[in-house]
């Protein structure tokens, strides 16, 4: 049997913040990212606008290893 | 801290028979950013007509332009400068000797390309009758005989035997192609017999000799009729150099008089005056006035027009442009990125110049990346002479500094540590010997002392606080500077309400949230918890319903700067990896002496770092664009202001008599 120990789990939960988090910000840039290419052959001139909005959830995954450093 | 350039309102009027004579003056003094006129229905003024001459100009611009696409002239930096003079004058000869030569040159051209198709598709009628040695003329002109010459799918001899055997069959076992002659009586029984088979019929060209002397003959006309197509390719190239400057001079000067022609289109005019608004910059007023004055022999009214900046409509009008010192200047660039200033807000361009290498330099803080970078940064500016290039190297070259400055402080040369250092029993020592990191015996974080050089991969916590803190400052300014943006725009009560509000919100709870971590007693938390509150009750009363739900979110973006130290240990991780299996033992050590398998170390030390100094540039800065676009930006920039873009043209190619 696989024994549990408080560091394993510690290590597990660590491993789950990383992942939830990096999951859901690849997911959601990959949804912006797609539409501000889209608006950006449209019209070059938003390039920073569309930069910001497809760069805004990495905080999603930088906020994930703040709570995984803190565990 | 500094403004967009400050912009005066002026209006010109005149009777129509000066009109030229104040185009021609305002396209010289290049200063005036005209305003469109908009036609009304209450106005009895409308828009002009084009000057008469723009019909003329825009046929020889399309002409010019056309003949540019042909001969594939480009744009470039090494031109012999023309003056207007002497384009006015060559300009119809020159344009038609062109004309004729590339006229001559393409259907010259156009006749061989149809040539050489006309060859190679003789050459493919031929092509399968070189497998028999037979004349050409053997094929045809025969009373008694039937000639079948093609392709069948299953061809098969047994069947033909069936109908007759006074036939001769020639087939080719590479392809499919046969030759078949046969008494002429039998014909239509074959003919089905063959059809039956798959038969295509492909007839022997109409020609008399031998399949493989005629094949030579047109490869050799093919080969001649392609080398005089490349000498007539090589004919119009020299004609790109011949004329490439004086296209691209007359380019520019066409263009002049089209943007001069059309200039009427844009303002108002009634049967016999004109009115042009505009905006030029209030320092060169005096000039402009003075020089529009003696040009037209006091000919047109110029005046000065009051605008009010409380008006939003009005200040939306009115162009940006930058005015910051040199040093600072290529900030603009990334300013314009995101998006031009309004015109009665701070240009943020100069805080940028500081805030903007700063976090780059947090984020990257190793020496040898910054060395290498800076270099690279330097070398593109020496070989590439475009001024976005350039200023955007600039930019780079600041962002280096900082990270030297920072590599410096960690103590980090390509990954590898510069001091040595014993934490918790173990020793990882420094690239230079003997130098030890100096521990204090105290620090931010209970079990993470102080220490210098800053190990960053040994003092996380320390960081992740440090970071959050800087970020908290950093926003601060945000507001302070939306403070200041408010106060010009809308007054000192609105200003307070909307911004200093946040930062006496955060007064009130870091009040109650030390006064409680220090158990200074229920009543000071509580004083601070109550200057929270009218903090939060003014910016309510600022910003409406949106300012307190936007509250959460300051936590977010100050917890968004610990990306500082995050980005910063990734890139840490990967240099080190790469030092790791190059340098640990993996391959080979140091300590092992010269051998083979040093190269193959030092191969993956460069590859590695190679790969890493790229990333350092795009991860870092996006990192650190981000933080200042997002969370900075977002305290206190409103921007979408219009562009400066004064009538005149910068001539290139023109020289100026």
């Amino acid at each position: 049997m696989v024994e549990l120990t408080t560091e394993g789990i510690e290590a597990l939960a660590k491993a789950m913040a990383i992942i939830g988090t990096g999951f859901a910000s690849a997911w959601a840039e990959k949804v912006i990212g797609t539409a501000a290419i889209g608006a950006m052959v449209e019209n070059e001139a938003i390039f920073g606008k569309a930069l910001v909005l497809t760069v805004l959830p990495e905080t999603i995954v930088i906020f994930g290893l703040v709570v995984a450093i803190l565990i | 801290m500094s403004y967009p350039k400050r912009m005066t309102k002026i209006l010109i009027a005149g009777h129509k028979k000066h009109l030229e004579t104040t185009i021609d003056t305002l396209h010289e003094a290049d200063m005036l950013h005209v305003e469109d006129f908009v036609e009304g229905n209450e106005s009895d003024f409308e828009i002009g007509m084009p000057i008469k001459y723009g019909e003329e100009v825009s046929r020889k611009l399309v002409k010019v332009r056309s003949i540019a696409n042909t001969l594939n002239i480009k744009p470039t930096e090494n031109t012999i400068q023309l003056t207007e003079s002497d384009i006015s004058k060559e300009l119809d000869v020159q344009l038609a000797q062109i004309d004729d030569e590339i006229n001559q040159n393409s259907e010259k051209l156009s006749q061989l390309d149809v040539r050489v198709k006309e060859i190679e598709s003789a050459e493919k009628e031929i092509l399968p009758f070189l497998a028999f040695d037979l004349d050409l003329g053997y094929y045809s002109g025969y009373n008694k005989l039937a000639v079948f010459s093609g392709t069948a799918s299953s061809l098969n001899e047994s069947r033909i035997l069936e109908i007759t055997d006074a036939y001769q069959l020639f087939t080719d076992s590479g392809s499919k192609f046969f030759v078949l002659f046969v008494a002429k009586s039998f014909e239509k029984g074959i003919q089905s017999a063959l059809s039956d088979m798959g038969y295509r019929e492909m007839k022997a060209p109409n020609k008399s000799g031998y399949p493989s002397d005629i094949y030579a003959a047109l490869e050799a006309e093919k080969s001649e009729v392609q080398a005089q197509i490349e000498s007539l390719i090589a004919e119009r190239t020299a004609l790109n150099e011949k004329y490439g400057n004086f296209i691209l001079a007359s380019d520019e000067f066409l263009s002049i008089l089209s943007e001069k022609a059309e200039l009427p289109l844009r303002i108002a005019t009634s049967e016999h005056t004109f009115i042009i608004e505009g905006w030029v910059p209030t320092s060169n007023l005096d000039d402009f006035t003075a020089l529009v004055l003696k040009k037209t022999e006091n000919g047109v009214y110029l005046t000065t027009l009051e605008v009010d900046l409380h008006d939003d409509k009005e200040v939306a009008k009115i162009p940006v442009a930058y005015e910051n010192p040199k040093i600072t200047s290529p900030m603009e660039a990334v300013v314009d990125l995101y998006s031009r200033p309004k015109y009665t807000e701070i240009d943020p361009s100069s805080i940028l110049a500081i805030s903007f290498p700063l976090v780059y330099g947090m984020i990257l803080g190793d020496m040898g990346y910054a060395l290498i970078l800076m270099t690279l940064a330097f070398l593109v500016m020496k070989f590439m002479k475009s001024d976005s290039v350039k200023s955007l190297m600039y930019v780079l070259i600041y962002c280096q500094i900082s990270a030297l400055i920072f590599g410096i402080l960690y103590g980090e040369f390509m990954g590898f540590p510069l001091a040595g250092l014993e934490s918790h029993g173990v020793y990882t020592p420094g690239l230079i010997p003997g130098l030890e990191t100096l521990v204090f015996d105290f620090g931010i974080v209970a079990d993470e002392p102080l220490m210098f050089p800053l190990h960053r991969s040994h003092m996380i916590m320390t960081f992740l606080i440090g970071t959050a803190a800087f970020g908290f400052l950093h926003l601060n300014v945000g507001f302070i500077i939306g403070f200041f943006n408010i106060k010009n725009q809308h007054g000192i009560k609105l200003a307070v309400l909307e911004k200093l509000s946040w930062i006496i919100i955060e007064i009130g709870v870091i009040a109650a949230a030390v006064a409680y971590l220090l158990g200074l007693g229920n009543v000071l938390v509580g004083i601070g918890a109550v200057i929270a509150v009218i903090g939060v009750v003014m910016l309510a009363k600022g910003e409406g319903i949106k300012g307190p739900i936007e509250l959460p979110g300051l936590l977010g973006n100050i917890l968004s700067y610990t990306r500082i130290i995050a980005v910063g240990l990734s890139s840490i991780y990967i240099a080190s990896t790469v030092n790791d299996i190059a340098f640990g033992g993996m391959i080979w050590t140091p300590s092992e002496g010269f051998s083979v398998m040093m190269f193959a170390s030092i191969l993956i030390f460069i590859s590695g770092h190679l790969l890493n100094s790229v990333l350092s540039i795009i991860a870092p800065g996006l990192h650190a664009l981000r933080l200042q676009y997002v969370e900075f930006f977002g305290k206190f920039y409103a921007s979408g202001g219009k562009a400066y873009k004064p009538f005149g043209h910068l001539k290139k190619y023109i020289l100026e008599e």
